[in-house]
């Protein structure tokens, strides 16, 4: 009973974390803010009242545009900016009135609003023509962040967009990897362990595991690749998580082939068992500790401030976690039945001897 | 006899061994020289920094590999047979971890010299030299250590040179990594002491090469 | 007047305006549900080929045997 429920249980998980992946909208955001009349504030005459516009995306204003409130923020210092003009959902024009005087050039723009919440935009907006005073302060507005009035969202990340979504495919596949190789590794260990003379059964193991285990490997390659395409613009990038990534597959590829290339069982399941335990190790060392010490462009390290966000968020914590749990029950049942397999068909084999 | 002499004398029996042959030797100096000047066929001798530094670490790495690749005496089945009864297997690595840094050391001291010689030192001058020659040093100790584990498997798995280099280069890729970044820094003109962290981390691979090496061995060795 | 971004990916905005993420959603649990199912039908007939091959083993040991 137990035996079934696993498996069913895996594969309803991850038929919910399809549905809800591909389902759940993406909640609004600010894509830029930006001056209107660029070509008039050329004409050598600096105009300190200047229109900009303001786009969102997925954003409603068109409901209660009078509620749709603007701020600029740098550091602890924030200050309003008059809403103008509520042209659609998605556009809105402001009028830069600002002091003569500002502490900085480099803002990040906020906007309250019932509906969308408060929405945030990094380093939106950088003004020209002010003189700068770093200890300038600025009247201090009535401010406090609203939460969005919307259904289950995904949070709209810079940049990221609705590619958000590949949380769900690609991260789950190098956690079941990791299950699977360390499944492998302690096969390893075990085959080894045991006296001389013993049986393969462990190394059979292991074998079945690096099998499958290299099937999600690839498929994080791939699900990487496609967002790295999309996000960053290229299918491939140096970057420490990439190396990592892309030296495990290559190694444990390696693991294949030297198994390949041995024929005697005994000698094959030693030899294997030695190169599994220190591709293993060594893999560990570089996936753990060499990218702590390097600068990585990768969502979940340092230097990419607009995920820090990403395990906090509980409308991703939902559809992560299960998610997860369900890829790895998918991974172990492969895993099981490729064993089965490799079992029955040494079996036959030995059965065609006789 | 102690630990300590007989991993000497292993490592002498080694050194003697390479010296007898002298043609061996000389083919690994001879690959890397032509490797270093179809590199300064392809570029002259004003290579741009990024392409200096690529080409010499591709020829290093290559030299080093095919420094290990050679067939050796003690791979025979018959030679191992006897040798597990004489010595420990852990000296054994030992000795021939320490022969490979002599061996890639010597190796990689040529090509580097070569390199210099006919590419030019447009890139470094005067100490920074020097500082890319202790990256150089540092890196053949890391193949040293990892090859010297990852040759005794390919032999006992009765592959080749394929075998070696797929075992071995995805695993000398973090290495490669850290040494092509260590030179290109150097290259900038970043100062030494900012850039020497590198150095630390090929020390550390090769100790944990080694150490890895050490442990699982005496499993790979025995019958 | 359409940010720059989503003229070079049309596909933000276009995917969820256009219900299309049902059909995307519907076709991903279609196929992942009949992958349970071919899983589920391979394990049972390894099962069944294991059971047989052991049979055989054990009979065609007691042949040996006698």
């Amino acid at each position: 009973m137990i035996q079934r429920s696993w498996k069913i249980g895996g594969i309803a998980l991850l038929a919910y974390v399809f549905w809800t992946t591909f389902t759940v909208p993406l909640g609004p955001g600010l894509l830029e803010f930006r001056d209107r009349n660029e070509a008039a504030s050329t004409d050598g005459i600096t105009k300190r009242i200047e229109t900009y516009e303001l786009i969102g995306l997925g954003t409603h204003w068109t409901v209660q545009p009078e509620e749709l409130r603007l701020f600029i923020r740098k550091g602890d210092q924030i200050t309003p900016l008059p809403v103008i003009d509520v042209i659609d959902d998605t556009h809105a024009h402001a009028a830069l009135l600002l002091p003569d005087t500002l502490p900085s050039k480099a803002w990040d723009v906020l906007i309250n609003h019932p509906i969308d919440g408060t929405l945030f935009l990094q380093n939106g907006l950088f003004v020209e023509g002010f003189v700068v005073d770093e200890s300038a302060q600025l009247p201090r507005p009535q401010f406090e962040e609203r939460s969005a009035d919307l259904p289950h969202h995904f949070p709209f990340q810079p940049r990221i967009f609705e590619t958000i979504r590949n949380l769900m495919l690609h991260v789950p596949m190098w956690f079941t990897m990791f299950l699977l190789m360390g499944i492998a590794f302690v096969a390893s260990i075990r085959q080894l362990s045991q006296s001389a003379g013993g049986s393969s059964l462990f190394d059979l193991r292991a074998e079945a595991s690096v099998q499958v285990g290299m099937v999600f490997g690839v498929l994080g390659l791939l699900t990487g690749s496609l967002w790295a395409r999309y996000t960053w613009g290229a299918w491939w990038v140096d970057d420490p998580q990439l190396n990592g990534a892309l030296v495990t597959v290559l190694v444990y590829a390696g693991y294949l082939i030297l198994r390949g290339s041995v024929e005697d069982e005994r000698l094959k399941a030693r030899l294997a068992a030695v190169y599994n335990l220190f591709a293993f190790v060594i893999l560990t060392i570089l996936l753990m500790v060499l990218p702590r010490f390097t600068e990585s462009l990768h969502p979940g390290k340092g230097g990419n401030p607009g995920f820090n966000s990403y395990d906090l968020d509980s409308s991703l914590r939902a559809v992560f976690y299960p998610a997860v749990l369900g890829w790895m029950l998918l991974g172990t049942w492969m895993y099981r039945i490729r064993l089965q397999a490799t079992r029955l068909n040494q079996k036959l084999h030995r059965l065609n001897d006789e | 006899m102690s630990a300590l002499s007989n991993i000497r004398f292993l490592l002498q029996h080694a050194i003697r061994v390479e010296l007898r042959n002298r043609h061996g030797i000389a083919g690994l100096l001879v690959f890397a020289v032509a490797a270093v000047y179809t590199c300064y066929q392809a570029t002259g001798t004003h290579a741009e920094q990024e392409s200096w530094n690529a080409l010499a670490w591709v020829v290093l790495l290559f030299a080093g590999f095919n420094a290990v690749s050679k067939p050796w005496a003690d791979d025979d089945e018959g030679v191992r047979a006897f040798l597990i009864h004489a010595v420990q297997p852990q000296h054994w690595l030992i000795a021939r971890t320490l022969y490979y840094m002599v061996l890639l050391g010597t190796v990689s001291t040529v090509t580097f010299a070569a390199f210099l010689l006919f590419l030019g030192m447009d890139h470094l001058s005067g100490w920074t030299a020097g500082h890319y020659y202790a990256g150089v040093m540092l890196t053949s100790t890391a193949l040293a250590s990892l090859l010297a584990m990852i040759q005794a498997l390919a032999s006992r798995a009765g592959g080749g040179f394929s075998l070696i280099a797929v075992l071995g280069l995805p695993l000398i890729i973090p290495v490669i990594l850290v040494s092509t970044r260590y030179g290109s820094d150097l290259m900038r003109g970043i100062a030494f002491g900012d850039t020497a962290h590198h150095l630390l981390f090929l020390a550390t691979l090769s100790a944990g090469f080694f150490a890895l090496g050490y442990i699982l061995f005496p499993y790979l060795w025995r019958d | 007047m359409f940010h720059t971004l989503l003229q070079v990916n049309p596909i933000e905005g276009f995917f969820f305006g256009s219900g299309k993420s049902m059909v995307v959603g519907g076709v991903a649990v279609i196929i992942i549900v009949g992958l349970g199912l071919w899983m589920w039908r391979m394990e049972k007939r390894i099962q069944r080929l294991d059971e047989t091959a052991t049979r055989q083993t054990n009979s065609s040991n007691e042949s040996a045997e006698a």
